[in-house]
């Protein structure tokens, strides 16, 4: 297992320094952005002077760009992810209680759709008709032009305007206390809507990317030998191509999960998640940049993590790949 | 003599983009028992299509238009897939040509071997399957180690070693090697090639050499038929054909190999291409490429004439042979 320690390490040492990077490039971006906190604070009114120069100087937005982003990145490598301006609380506060429902959302999306894509690649592979493709894949490729948001509020008012099924908002029944198991069924019907927006939005690429690989598959020559030896058709799809066709696909999960932690901001805002998203977007308008930094640094983490983890997955699914 | 392989007026037809390829037109052949007959013939010649239609393995847009296939008593074209699934690899087996991506990349090569024989002995012990499959690796000279190697971990003549231990792994009574050492480098060419040969004399295997390499079947086969678009032009013990070809189309084609040629390692090569094979031939195939053509090879099909201890199809050929 020395090898893997030593992958890990490098990894990890690889992940941080471009984690610096992300952040540097965020920090001038930023700050390059029109408008500041300070003046969004006090408000568009002819604030004084005076409160601008003390809010300035209490939360050192007073001194050289380069001062404050030497000061920011020091407080980083102390694990402190910075002061929120408008909350007026540390960054992490903030953060620490949303990770948990963005991660149960974007996660639970991911997966569905992970999952969902691969059976229905399956499921069209074992078609006998062409016709049967053609609608998958045509609602297939509506559903991949469609906005996560447009779906968010069309899935709102089926499901819970018109139908009265499912609740159309937040993580848990306000009105009700529940503990326990009960609470874990009650957070699975507010998750069903805004996990199943995120999964309906995500599954195209995967049942895209497993049907063109199984295709791909079904043509290699080692179909052709272990059909020669009498393997059943059933066993070598099970057993054979399916092994084969989902390697591209769990390398397209680690990618678009990444993505799917940002992605999913609309939809935690249409379905008022209390996840990182609403958090987010009020950081941008009000130019809350210690907190907007946090936030990216702890997506920038987030997704470097799931690299890492998809990296060694397919390591431990395709013998081709090692670790070292 | 048994006869292992009948093979009598056999069309083999692929659809391609609405056209119909006729790669075997009307062939007869018999292999019998301890013959190993090597099909000659260039790229495109059909040669690869027989072998694939004696195993029941034409690929989807290929079909038997005509004729039959006997081998070890069974109508293979009688057979459906189920039924040849059952008979496949445990009559019969075939080497593949390219060895490299013959195997799923993913899985062990131990297990995939192991398919060959469970398939077909289910009620088989996983100590006796481990020990045949010890066997025939034994028998292509490769370490037990294989077994437990993904494919990427072993060369181009250790797959191909593999491979042929596949082939071997349920005792075969009739085994085609289709182009088994034309992926491979020179050296190991001639590695694999000697093996190949011990194999056949120390098993006296039956079965088909298919190749474009005239230099494989003088190392390996007893018997020789060349092919041509499709037809078989000459077919006869191997020594005739390689030191006395009457055809043209065999003259030409030993004569463009190095060792084979006369005349001081001279080669030379055959004008013109392949006929189009989507077309349909009225005469002799190699007429068109032909120096002894004449109307009547172009209006007519030859028939086979037994004529010094062989079988050729044309019609010149008394003027030929003198």
């Amino acid at each position: 297992m020395g090898n893997f320690t030593r992958y890990l390490i490098r990894r990890i040492t690889a992940v941080l320094v471009m984690i610096f990077l992300v952040m540097s490039l965020n920090f001038f971006i930023i700050h390059a952005a029109p408008g500041d906190p300070v003046t969004i604070m006090t408000g568009l009114e002819n604030p004084s002077k005076e409160i601008i120069e003390t809010l300035k100087k209490k939360y050192g937005l007073d001194k050289p760009l380069v001062v404050q982003y030497i000061k920011y990145f020091s407080n980083l490598l102390k694990g402190n992810l910075g002061y929120s301006y408008v909350y007026d609380q540390p960054t992490w506060h903030l953060i620490r209680e949303r990770i948990f429902p963005t991660l149960v959302l974007t996660l639970t999306g991911s997966v569905v759709a992970f999952i969902l894509g691969i059976y229905l690649a399956i499921w069209v592979s074992h078609l006998r008709q062409r016709f049967g493709e053609t609608i998958v894949s045509t609602v297939n490729y509506i559903l991949y032009a469609t906005p996560s948001f447009w779906l968010a509020l069309i899935l709102i008012l089926i499901f819970s305007s018109k139908l009265k099924i499912l609740p159309t908002s937040g993580m848990y029944d306000l009105r009700a206390s529940y503990h326990g198991f009960r609470k874990f069924l009650d957070l699975l019907r507010h998750l069903i809507l805004p996990a199943g927006t995120l999964a309906l939005i995500q599954l195209p690429i995967f049942y895209r990317v497993t049907r063109t690989s199984i295709i791909q598959s079904e043509k290699e020559e080692y179909v052709t030998t272990l059909t020669a030896i009498g393997v059943s058709k059933e066993k070598l799809f099970k057993k054979y191509v399916l092994k084969n066709a989902i390697l591209p696909t769990v390398t397209i999960f680690g990618i678009t999960l990444g993505f799917s932690i940002t992605g999913a901001v609309l939809v935690e805002i249409v379905f008022a998640w209390p996840g990182m998203g609403r958090l987010m977007f009020d950081a941008i308008f009000r130019r809350d940049y210690q907190l907007l930094l946090g936030i990216y640094f702890l997506m920038a983490v987030l997704i470097s993590i799931a690299m890492i983890i998809t990296d060694i997955l397919i390591a431990i699914l395709d013998p081709r790949i090692r670790i070292t | 003599m048994d006869e292992v392989l009948v093979i009598e007026n056999l069309t083999v037809v692929y659809t391609k983009n609405g056209k119909r390829i006729k790669a075997v037109d009307r062939v007869d052949l018999k292999v019998n028992q301890g013959d190993m007959i090597g099909i000659v013939g260039e790229s495109g010649s059909g040669k690869s299509t027989l072998a694939h239609a004696v195993m029941g393995l034409l690929p989807s847009n290929g079909f038997i238009a005509e004729g039959k296939i006997r081998l070890l008593g069974y109508e293979i074209t009688r057979l459906n897939d189920d039924e040849m699934r059952k008979i496949r690899w445990k009559e019969f087996s075939m080497v593949f040509q390219k060895s490299m991506n013959a195997l799923s990349p993913v899985h062990k090569i131990g297990e995939q071997m192991k398919e060959a024989v469970i398939v077909h002995e289910p009620e088989i012990g996983e100590t006796e399957v481990e020990s045949r499959m010890k066997k025939v690796l034994d028998m292509v000279n490769l370490p037990h180690r294989v077994l437990k190697s993904y494919p990427h971990e072993l060369s181009g003549g250790m797959m191909q070693r593999v491979m042929i231990a596949l082939a071997l792994i349920n005792n075969p009574k009739f085994v085609i090697f289709d182009e088994a050492t034309t992926a491979l480098d020179v050296v190991t060419q001639g590695q694999i090639l000697d093996e190949i040969k011990n194999l056949v004399e120390r098993l006296s295997l039956t079965g088909m050499v298919i190749t474009h390499d005239i230099g494989v079947v003088a190392e390996i086969c007893n018997k020789i038929a060349v092919m041509y678009a499709g037809r078989i032009v000459e077919e006869g013990p191997k020594e005739k054909i390689l030191y006395d070809p009457l055809h043209p189309y065999t003259k030409a084609l030993i004569s463009s190999h190095p060792e084979l040629a006369e005349g001081g390692g001279r080669m030379r090569g055959i004008p013109g291409n392949l006929p189009d094979l989507s077309k349909e031939i009225k005469g002799c195939v190699f007429a068109e490429r032909c120096p002894h053509a004449e109307k009547i090879c172009f209006d007519d099909r030859p028939g086979f004439v037994k004529i010094s201890g062989r079988k050729v199809a044309c019609f010149k050929i008394k003027e030929v042979e003198e």
